[in-house]
């Protein structure tokens, strides 16, 4: 706290005091914001962790005591919620997949080529992510109806792809375009082909940023539920099981529903935290 | 080759964006119905007379006729004719055969009067979904709810997100992991976030466990209940605020880091206060970011579904998205009827699109009178 030194003259001991209540200041917004989040996540984490009797109990601790997991193993034991986590992860992993496969020539192209309609493309991808799923979710039920494919994991797969095909091809393309395309004409000139330079220079380069999409995609999947309680009947996702639940379930039940649908989104955004910025932030560019 | 790898993109979408749009509003305003046309001789290959007849017409019966019916096995089988007179949907009165599998009789023989039962399909415009939709008396409810919750969401998130975006631009020490903790909210569902803030509000949650213990109440207030709707859409408020603030910080922080470091300098050296900077050099060039912002939550918002049902059950409170669901739901708590569900997803597409709109203008001619 240079402002307390003696030795400096009054005016700058007012500015470096000034200074540092500023300083101060943004911490304590920091620190303020952070509790704000975190609170009700350690709240739910302490439901989660403590006896299902501990958990009915009035008023209720702020620490777990004792730390249990027998409300989380009630939870996981519940009808249905082991198979539609299979099945969550089913669709998530198809939906990482699928969007990876169709968005990446996407963001390639976006990224290198100058090609006429370049910004036509890019303003239609831009436009359609802000889309509401409720829109989509309805007409699509019925066309799958129709076509014989409704309550399938493969199709609700296939509108989740849809949902997050506008974002990946946006973070991929982003992704390109930070590897200097210098690289690549380095690589041919000491004799690759373009394909093996895109697959020896650019792909490692970019593999990253590649999975950080395909993460992406996983999570958008993993919470997504309305489309979820639309397109399955009997082959439900875990958000739609817990849904469909949740009329006639018990407070154990939905806390440690809540707390296990939290822990992937915690986990992943922290592996992914680096392209958050060119995953929302570039909507204005 | 570069149309060649963005070609399966634009094709997915247009698969499932463009065409379900359409179809939505297809969904909305048609209806399949069944129409029958009189026969001019008792013979399914005679001419059609003109003017339809609506299914459960009552109509007189003249004559009737037994023909025989050749099946696709080379035999044949009896079949009665009848010569009737009926209204047509433009109330006229028509004379005509039809045939008995499309009216139905007491008696084949002794009968003078039948009602038809059968006819071709045929899809046509109706407004009749969307009056089933308009007359639900959860219907104006929905809407009022969706849009109070949007118009007290929203300036709350995007003061909250300005605030956190500043907060991360000053870079206090430590800067990259208060922005991983406000990023946290990016990755949670409606559904967990919903959950969460129920074991806030419930009767035996946090915040009667802490007012208690506090002394402040002496037994747990009971926030979710059917006459407390102010408190239920603070809940599901909160929720919102919680959860989806981050998506529009990021958005925020992005509109920052391309404003020069150089106008907020000068605005310091000619001592300007922080306020002033925020207000007349800040906002002012992150008005393009705030725009796509305030769009896409706005867009956004009439998603929340799950927070609704997580924390209120759904029926207590209901919005947009809750109705589209509760009528395509084939389960015990729906109603089965996917044209008024499309008329909800419609009335959502329609507001949402005017919405964007009105942003795009206002914006825009508020930047033409300041020049």
């Amino acid at each position: 706290m240079l402002f307390l030194r003696k030795s400096l003259p009054p005016d700058q001991r007012w500015a470096l005091f000034r200074n540092w209540v500023r300083r101060m200041g943004v911490y304590a917004l920091a620190i303020l914001i952070s509790l704000w989040i975190l609170l009700p996540i350690w709240l739910i984490a302490t439901m989660a962790f403590s006896t299902r009797s501990n958990v009915r109990s009035f008023p209720k601790p702020f620490f777990p005591d004792p730390i249990s997991t027998d409300t989380m193993q009630f939870f996981l034991n519940a009808e249905g919620i082991l198979s539609s986590t299979g099945n969550s992860l089913i669709v998530a992993f198809a939906t990482l997949a699928l969007s990876t496969i169709i968005a990446t020539p996407a963001g390639y192209a976006i990224s290198r080529f100058v090609f006429r309609g370049r910004d036509a493309v890019r303003l239609g991808i831009l436009s359609v992510r802000a889309f509401p799923i409720v829109i989509l979710a309805v007409p699509l039920a019925v066309t799958f109806i129709n076509l014989g494919i409704y309550d399938s994991l493969w199709s609700l797969a296939l509108l989740h792809t849809a949902l997050v095909l506008p974002t990946s091809v946006l973070v991929i393309a982003s992704v390109f375009a930070s590897v200097p395309y210098e690289l690549e004409e380095a690589a041919q000139v000491f004799g690759c082909t373009p394909t093996m330079a895109f697959f020896r220079v650019v792909m490692p380069l970019t593999l990253p940023g590649i999975a950080a999409a395909g993460i992406f995609a996983f999570v958008t999947s993993w919470n997504e539920v309305f489309a979820a309680v639309l397109l399955t009947l009997t082959n439900r996702t875990l958000p739609a099981q817990i849904l469909f639940s949740l009329d006639k379930a018990s407070d154990p039940f939905k806390f440690a529903g809540g707390f296990f649908m939290l822990v992937p989104s915690i986990i992943f955004i922290f592996f992914i935290r680096r392209y958050l910025f060119s995953m929302w932030g570039q909507v204005t560019k | 080759m570069p149309y060649l790898l963005v070609l399966p993109t634009l094709l997915y979408l247009a698969i499932f964006f463009a065409y379900p749009m359409v179809s939505a509003l297809q969904l909305a305003v048609q209806a399949d119905v069944r129409y029958l046309n009189l026969r001019a001789e008792p013979d399914v290959t005679a001419e059609r007379l003109p003017g339809t007849i609506a299914m459960q017409t009552v109509v007189d019966i003249i004559d009737r006729e037994r023909g025989e019916e050749e099946l696709a096995s080379g035999r044949t089988r009896p079949i009665f004719w009848y010569l009737v007179e009926a209204q047509t949907v433009d109330e006229e009165t028509v004379t005509g055969w039809v045939n008995q599998r499309n009216i139905f009789v007491e008696s084949r023989t002794e009968s003078v009067t039948g009602r038809i039962n059968d006819g071709e399909p045929v899809t046509e415009w109706t407004t009749r979904h969307i009056r089933t939709m308009v007359n639900d008396f959860r219907f104006n409810s929905a809407l009022r709810n969706t849009m109070l919750m949007i118009v007290i969401i929203l300036p709350i998130q995007f003061v909250v997100a300005i605030i956190m975006a500043l907060v991360l631009q000053a870079q206090p020490r430590g800067s990259t992991m208060f922005l991983y903790i406000f990023a946290i909210p990016l990755g949670i569902s409606d559904l967990a976030a919903g959950l969460v803030w129920y074991s806030l509000f419930t009767q035996r949650g946090f915040i009667n466990s802490f007012l208690v213990q506090m002394g402040i109440l002496d037994s747990p207030f009971i926030f979710i209940a059917s006459g407390q709707l102010g408190w239920i859409l603070l809940a599901i408020v909160l929720a919102e605020v919680w959860r989806a603030t981050s998506i529009v910080m990021v958005i925020v922080v992005s509109g920052l880091q391309a404003i020069p470091r150089d106008y907020l300098e000068s605005g310091q050296v000619f001592g300007a206060t922080l306020w002033q900077r925020i207000r007349y050099i800040v906002l002012p060039l992150l008005r393009p970011s705030l725009q796509v912002a305030l769009i896409l939550r706005t867009i956004l918002a009439f998603q929340v579904f799950a927070v609704v049902i997580a924390i209120s059950g759904g029926d207590v409170f209901t919005v947009l998205a809750n109705e589209t669901f509760r009528w395509y739901d084939r389960g015990d708590g729906g109603y089965n009827n996917p044209n008024v569900a499309a008329a909800y997803a419609g009335l959502i597409m329609i507001i949402s699109l005017a919405i964007s709109f009105f942003y795009l203008r206002a914006i825009r001619s508020q930047e033409e009178t300041t020049g």
